[in-house]
């Protein structure tokens, strides 16, 4: 009897990442052979407090045709008939949508495991004592700078003291809390700073990885993107600070951009969907390609689609033309078909 | 000996994935594997799978409970179950 270990993270979904020996292990088990999705990332509404530079969702306003409470639980029905074991919900800020709680509910009390990420501003001590109830695997905090005026200048409108204390409640109420943490020209020299911050507040995990060229993040590229020496110097604090906390506070990063991704996924696409506040689902974060609408379409009709989409000339051809021209990521939330 | 929270189990045609949602690790066992899991997610100890698959599978017990015994030092190394006994 064996088990066979695709030791890659999950934070750009199911499926090992581009390495030949995992590859050749896995050799039989392709996203296609799944009889439904393993994760969900589902962006639950459009609404956002903040107006962040990098944000890949581009949120800010609510939208009309966004799903309503109930099409979000007909959703969560359908996610554990088809015995989905993992789930993570963003927005926006998933924290202004008026149903949020209901849908979390639903989806624990079915023992699926989920994930919140938030940027904190709405996680006071009651809503922290709400979050802890439900159990959950983790909720993630956009944390991106050590100090209030680095954060707050890629995070417009943001407020860092008021993450710091939801990262702070959340431990308190002994929810499993992580940070995330996305570098970019303005903060990418916090790296290490922030790292101790997360260990002190006491974290279970800390994110990071290149930024991913997508939706505000791709259109504001030139002023974002570190250079390939701060990168170096970057992932080199990373495996110091790694090796540092080992055994005392969780340090994921992936290593891989956006681009490296996508040359990836066109040869192995992941066992998972993006949902879209409106109920469509995305085919992956950086194209356009919309495979289903949940308002429309079974998830297990939507599965299927998936599957045959990553197989058509127009995706395959425009995926290669946007790992040969990048800009062409800015287009990612101009939804297209398919 | 049961699962670590957050770990999910799923069969798949090609085997079972065992998903541990807290790392966002997968792991996939063969059919053997898949039925010692099934026997953890029953509420079986060590010694009642080893002699469950011993009466099952023809072949050497002293075999079948060492191949057992590495299978599930690998799931507790690999955080995916707590021993208890």
């Amino acid at each position: 009897m064996d088990i066979l270990a695709e030791d890659k993270k999950l934070s750009r979904l199911t499926n090992p990442g581009p390495d030949d020996e995992l590859r050749a292990i896995l050799k039989g088990s392709n996203f296609d052979d799944y009889k439904s999705p393993l994760f969900i990332a589902w962006q639950l509404n459009s609404a956002c407090n903040l107006g962040c530079l990098h944000c890949c969702e581009e949120a800010g306003h609510s939208t009309p045709d966004e799903m309503t409470q109930k099409q979000a639980l007909d959703f969560c029905r359908q996610i554990v008939d088809l015995d989905i074991p993992y789930v993570a919900i963003s927005g926006g800020e998933p924290l202004l949508c008026p149903h949020i709680f209901d849908v979390c509910e639903f989806i624990r009390g079915n023992d699926i495991s989920l994930k919140i990420e938030t940027n904190g501003e709405f996680i006071d001590e009651q809503t922290a004592g709400k979050l802890a109830e439900l159990k959950l695997r983790s909720v993630q905090v956009s944390l991106d700078g050590a100090t209030a005026e680095t954060h707050e200048r890629l995070r417009l409108r943001g407020d860092w003291a008021g993450a710091v204390a939801a990262c702070k409640s959340l431990v308190e109420n002994e929810v499993n809390t992580e940070i995330v943490f996305v570098p970019t020209k303005f903060n990418i020299h916090e790296i290490s700073d922030i790292i101790d911050l997360a260990y002190s507040m006491g974290v279970y995990g800390f994110y990071t990885g290149k930024i991913m060229r997508i939706g505000r993040a791709a259109k504001n590229w030139d002023i974002l993107c570190p250079s390939d020496e701060e990168y170096k110097k970057f992932f080199d604090v990373l495996q110091e600070k790694t090796a540092k906390y080992e055994g005392k506070m969780k340090i994921y990063h992936y290593p891989y951009d956006v681009v490296e991704e996508l040359k990836y996924r066109l040869e192995c696409p992941s066992a998972s969907l993006l949902v879209i506040p409106n109920g469509k689902v995305k085919l992956i974060g950086p194209l356009p390609f919309i495979c289903g609408d949940l308002k429309k379409e079974s998830l297990s009709q939507i599965w299927e689609n998936y599957k045959k989409a990553w197989q058509k000339t127009e995706v395959v051809d425009f995926t290669r033309k946007v790992i040969a021209d990048p800009k062409l990521l800015a287009e990612s939330n101009n939804w297209r078909e398919i | 000996m049961n699962f670590i929270e957050h770990t999910k189990v799923r069969k798949e045609k090609f085997g079972t994935v065992v998903f541990d949602t807290l790392t966002e690790k997968i792991f996939i066992t063969d059919q053997i594997g898949a039925e010692i899991l099934q026997l953890i997610e029953q509420g079986k100890n060590l010694p009642q799978i080893i002699n469950m698959l011993g009466d099952s599978y023809d072949g050497d017990k002293q075999i079948i409970k060492k191949d057992t015994l590495a299978f599930a030092d690998e799931l507790k190394s690999n955080n995916i179950i707590e021993l208890q006994e």
